[in-house]
């Protein structure tokens, strides 16, 4: 009997809170679970609550978002969407593969999506869902695109990059950070050879005193171009750039507004469009379970805004790169040469 | 690998660098605690410091108005752990955590609320470095020291004036018999509670200063939760230096070199042997141990740090 | 009457200055209780100003933890690790002792347990789950005996070691799951240790088909035990008595009793065991395997556990039921009401603070003279 009443005591409140958004009863539900990083580290899980957002407002689609705060939230949260009935619960990260699993076998009627990762049993196998969808990028090739970039530029020595070094910074040897590193060298080495090609770690996402003293050290060995993939961390590499008047090159979202003037581009990685093409996809009843890819072929990679020092030949080469990499001519490596 | 990533310019600028917050952190805590609080806030005073200073450079345009307003924010937040601590003899470690978790919390929910998914505006008036024209045309010297931001130079001088001012005046006596024999300098008429109240405040806008360096210095934008922990290894650091302002400074630049020492031992290699890069980030860690544990004899915190101040009649 | 504080953190190294928490759970429940009605008032305020509905919210913060069988599941499942976390920290609080280090003796419990349950796959669990229990146990115990034996031999402050010791942890625990010898490769590449065997599993006690999804294991038979071996160890024993009376200063119990030294690491020892079985726990029970960076934060908060708890066995429990409360609680006022997160943080930070200054509380709650008085 408690439960009961308990339970339409929850109903009522789901049903004012729907009445908070606005949203009429026809449309579908959409949950987002965010990883630790929470709503505010301007890379990751922004852009996926971007794509929410975007969601809501182009779709009409209702939606909502937990913040996980440690790991053994991911699967009481996914949870709470699920038993209330969510037609998709989005979750962002590859460490909550196995939470996902976990759920989404518990809730065969709910849609999931897993951002950079497939449902993982038990064992920690891959094991494929009727009802997720595991949404990869090939980061590589955004990691690529501004390769080629930086590779140009340093080359041929243009404005403050005279060194011919150009560098990375990762937050933590992992494999999505990795891949956008590892396109990174690839297409150094293939565009310029002679190019030096340093690499680090802050060990850190959100410690921007970290990132700087890891920046700093990269242009004291000569380094002009800093590719930042280190989400909070890595806007303290940029300021590192910004401090020596050097360059520096964004990840995932367009950072050209983090330092105007230094940041020369950014690899995008449209984690936002994935969220919204998923919503789009439920809702039009188009939902493709299994493996999803956005990379070059669907917009899901790219490169930012280019700041005006880029010379018209490094944004051709970029454009170039990118339709070989559309047609398959080109297949960026996707792990790391140089560690560092 | 060579000598220069040990001992190189570079590494000493870094690790000058990267001590700084700390440096202040720990100075604010040795105040405090020598007026006998105890003051795990400084962290959260950090944070306020970091964040409002960004928030009123960003709507006035004006680094004086904003360091201002950073002091203010940091050491109002002091403020409450001294209302809490002094006034209401309340446990001063759960409020000092409640505070940092205010602080913490606040910080977060206000930058989603001003700066959403676009982040703190790029531009605001920073701190500039001082270079100062003599010291900075020396070979090494001058590289180490001759460009470092003005704070780091505040600090310095934040470390005399203390050192000065606990060990070589009137007031600063006042205050360590406060935080030694309060009940003895209360009979002598010193005003306990005020004094103590004055001293955390103090050590809330100096602690202020530290997340002004790691905002509005080095980073020139605020991300959640950028101190990091800064205000607990400045309490470490505060009792590796012996409850004395000059201990607090040395036992920073230790904790700080170790710091720089991680980032510039990345990619190097002894012989075959390859550094993990994780395992290069517990250098500072396992330095700061080691080096307490080298030094002779333990170290002694003012006899009544911690004890809320009972007397009569107030 | 004297109201003690705990002993400060950065304080006088050995006993003679520390003085002790009382136990003022015997004072009666009324003014904690009263403190934590006026600070959720404040959050009320707080929750209005910024623009939400403070009813919608309590409602979803109340029921989310409570309102039904798989709620409370949800909430004794978050208690769990930290009510052992707490117990960490005030066994040292005890003695005079600050253990910062709960949350790093967590690691290194749950890495021995997680290694010990997946080295011997095959063992069956009446083997099994009480070999990865000590190992996680014994794990957690060294770690925290290390920091005893500094300050015994090297007289180094116990805050400095324990804090330097969490950060060493961390990365250590980055190195061996992401590349070191702990990682198993996975499909996903997430930074993970080997699967524990079966037999290192701690079974959910509360069978689905009467509370559906639900996540409770057998790890809540085990908290109340160790709360019980807590209470017994201070209360029953020689050594707790010996423990207690050296932290409320008593000079002869302390040169009567055992060498200070022995004690110092024996304490720290003691209060790494209990964090290590949270760390085992949460391994053996909920993960099954050690992913890099769980857990992370209930260290920390064990510390303010402790401390509202007075560090006594049963206000710990209840310290340690609130805040999960306040966890689980915050999850659905963020679902349903859509308060952010950190606005949750603020009000839990006021929670604290009002309680921690309980004392104008007990001022106005007795209403008995001045506060003055009530406060000399």
């Amino acid at each position: 009997m408690k439960r009961l009443f308990a339970l339409a005591f929850i109903t009522v409140l789901v049903a004012t809170s729907c009445g908070a958004l606005g949203i009429g009863g026809s449309s579908i539900k959409v949950g987002l679970v965010t990883d630790i990083g929470g709503l505010n580290d301007k890379s990751f899980n922004a852009l996926a609550n971007q794509g929410r957002l975007d969601a809501a407002s182009q779709l009409g689609v209702t939606t909502s978002v937990i913040e996980s705060k440690k790991q053994e939230d991911y699967v009481p949260n996914l949870t709470t969407f699920a038993q209330q009935n969510y037609d998709l619960v989005i979750a962002v990260g590859f460490l909550m593969t196995n939470a996902t699993w976990t759920v989404a076998k518990q809730f065969p009627s709910v849609k999931f999506a897993i951002i950079d990762g497939a449902p993982a049993n038990a064992k920690g196998d891959t094991e494929n869902l009727p009802n997720v969808a595991n949404l990869f990028f090939k980061e590589q090739e955004a990691g690529y695109l501004v390769g080629v970039i930086a590779a140009t530029m340093a080359k041929n020595k243009v404005g403050k990059a005279t060194h011919n070094t150009v560098c990375s910074m990762g937050g933590i040897p992992i494999p999505p950070v990795d891949r956008f590193i590892a396109g990174y060298q690839d297409a150094v080495k293939t565009v310029s050879p002679s190019t030096t090609i340093l690499n680090g770690y802050s060990n850190d996402f959100v410690d921007q005193a970290k990132g700087n003293a890891v920046g700093v050290n990269h242009i004291g060995k000569g380094c002009d171009i800093l590719f930042q993939v280190a989400g909070g961390s890595g806007l303290g590499y940029i300021a590192a750039a910004k401090q020596a008047g050097v360059y520096a090159i964004g990840v995932d979202a367009d950072q050209k507004d983090a330092a105007p003037g230094t940041v020369i581009t950014s690899a995008l990685k449209r984690v936002n469009k994935a969220v919204f093409d998923t919503a789009k996809a439920v809702k039009d009843g188009k939902y493709k379970d299994g493996d999803n890819f956005f990379s070059a072929t669907n917009d899901g990679i790219g490169y930012g805004s280019l700041d005006p020092v880029v010379p018209a030949d490094a944004k051709a080469a970029a454009d170039q790169a990118l339709a070989d990499i559309k047609s398959g001519k080109i297949k960026p490596k996707d792990t790391v040469q140089v560690k560092g | 690998m060579s000598l220069e990533v040990l001992i190189g310019a570079g590494v000493l600028a870094t690790a000058l660098r990267l001590a700084t917050p700390i440096a202040f952190a720990a100075l604010g805590g040795v105040i405090t605690e020598r007026s006998g609080v105890t003051n795990i806030a400084l962290e959260g005073s950090m944070i306020m410091g970091a964040f409002f200073g960004i928030v009123a450079a960003d709507k006035t345009g004006s680094l004086p108005i904003a360091i201002a307003v950073a002091l203010l924010a940091g050491l109002g937040l002091a403020a409450l752990h001294a209302l809490a601590s002094v006034t209401f003899r309340a446990d001063q470690i759960v409020s000092g955590m409640a505070l940092n978790i205010l602080a913490l919390g606040l910080t977060s929910y206000l930058n989603y609320e001003l700066y959403g998914t676009t982040g703190t505006p790029a531009d605001l008036p920073t701190v500039p470095p001082l270079v100062i024209p003599g010291i900075s045309a020396l070979p090494f010297v001058g590289e180490v020291i001759g460009k470092q931001n003005a704070l780091v130079w505040v600090m310095f001088v934040l470390v005399v004036v203390l050192q000065w001012f606990l060990f070589r005046t009137v007031p600063g006596l006042r205050l360590r018999a406060v935080g030694e024999h309060p009940r003895a300098a209360d009979t002598v008429g010193i005003d306990v509670r005020r004094t103590r109240y004055w001293a955390v405040i103090a050590s809330g806008a100096i602690a202020a200063l530290g997340g002004v360096f790691l905002s509005m210095a080095i980073s020139g934008s605020f991300t959640d939760n950028m101190t990091n922990g800064r205000g607990f290894i400045g309490l470490a650091a505060m009792i590796f230096g012996r409850w004395t302002p000059v201990g607090a400074l040395v036992a920073s630049l230790i904790f700080g070199y170790g710091d720089a020492l991680s980032v510039s031992l990345q990619g190097q290699s002894l012989g075959d042997l390859r550094f993990p890069v994780q395992l290069l980030s517990t250098i500072p860690y396992v330095f700061t141990i080691l080096a307490v544990a080298g030094f002779v004899g333990r170290s002694r915190a003012p006899a009544a740090d911690g004890l809320p101040y009972e007397s009569e009649g107030h | 009457m004297t109201l003690a504080s705990s002993a400060s953190p950065t304080g006088p190294a050995t006993a003679p200055s520390v003085r002790q928490p009382t136990s003022q759970w015997s004072q009666g429940p009324a003014v904690p209780v009263v403190s934590v009605l006026v600070a959720l008032l404040l959050g009320a305020i707080f929750v209005l100003i910024s623009g939400h509905n403070p009813i919608q919210a309590y409602a979803a913060l109340l029921f989310g933890a409570f309102g039904s069988p798989y709620d409370i599941t949800e909430t004794l499942v978050i208690a769990v690790p930290l009510t052992l976390a707490g117990l960490s920290v005030a066994v040292a609080f005890r003695t005079g002792l600050f253990n910062i280090g709960a949350q790093g003796q967590l690691f290194v419990g749950a890495l021995a347990a997680g290694w010990t349950g997946a080295q011997f796959p095959d063992l069956p669990g009446v083997v099994l789950l009480p070999l990865t229990l000590v190992s996680g146990v014994l794990g957690g115990a060294a770690y925290g005996a290390i920091a005893g034996w500094l300050k015994a031999t090297r007289g180094v402050n116990e805050v400095i070691t324990t804090i330097m010791q969490n950060y060493i942890v961390v990365f250590v625990m980055h190195w061996l799951l992401q590349d070191g010898p702990m990682s198993a490769p996975n499909a996903l590449g997430t930074p993970a240790s080997s699967p524990i065997g079966a037999g290192a599993i701690l079974p959910i006690i509360i069978p689905n088909s009467l509370v559906p999804l639900s996540r409770l294991h057998a790890g809540v038979l085990l908290a109340v035990i160790a709360v019980v071996v807590f209470w017994f160890l201070l209360w029953r024993t020689s050594l707790g008595y010996e423990l207690r009376a050296v932290g409320l200063g008593a000079r002869a119990a302390a040169q009567a009793g055992i060498d200070p030294r022995r004690r110092m690491i024996m304490v720290m020892g003691i209060a790494g065991g209990f964090a290590g079985l949270a760390g085992m726990i949460q391994v053996s029970g909920l993960f099954h395997r050690v992913y890099d960076g769980f857990s992370s934060g209930f260290g920390f908060d064990a510390i303010a556990v402790a401390l509202l708890g007075k560090n006594s066995p049963i206000g710990i429990t209840l310290a340690a039921l609130l805040f999960a409360a306040f966890q689980r609680g915050g999850t659905i006022m963020q679902s349903n009401a859509g308060i952010s997160s950190h606005l949750i943080e603020i009000v839990e930070a006021i929670v604290l603070f009002v309680i921690a200054a309980e004392t104008i509380v007990r001022a106005i709650a007795s209403r008995r003279g001045t506060p003055a008085e009530a406060l000399a």
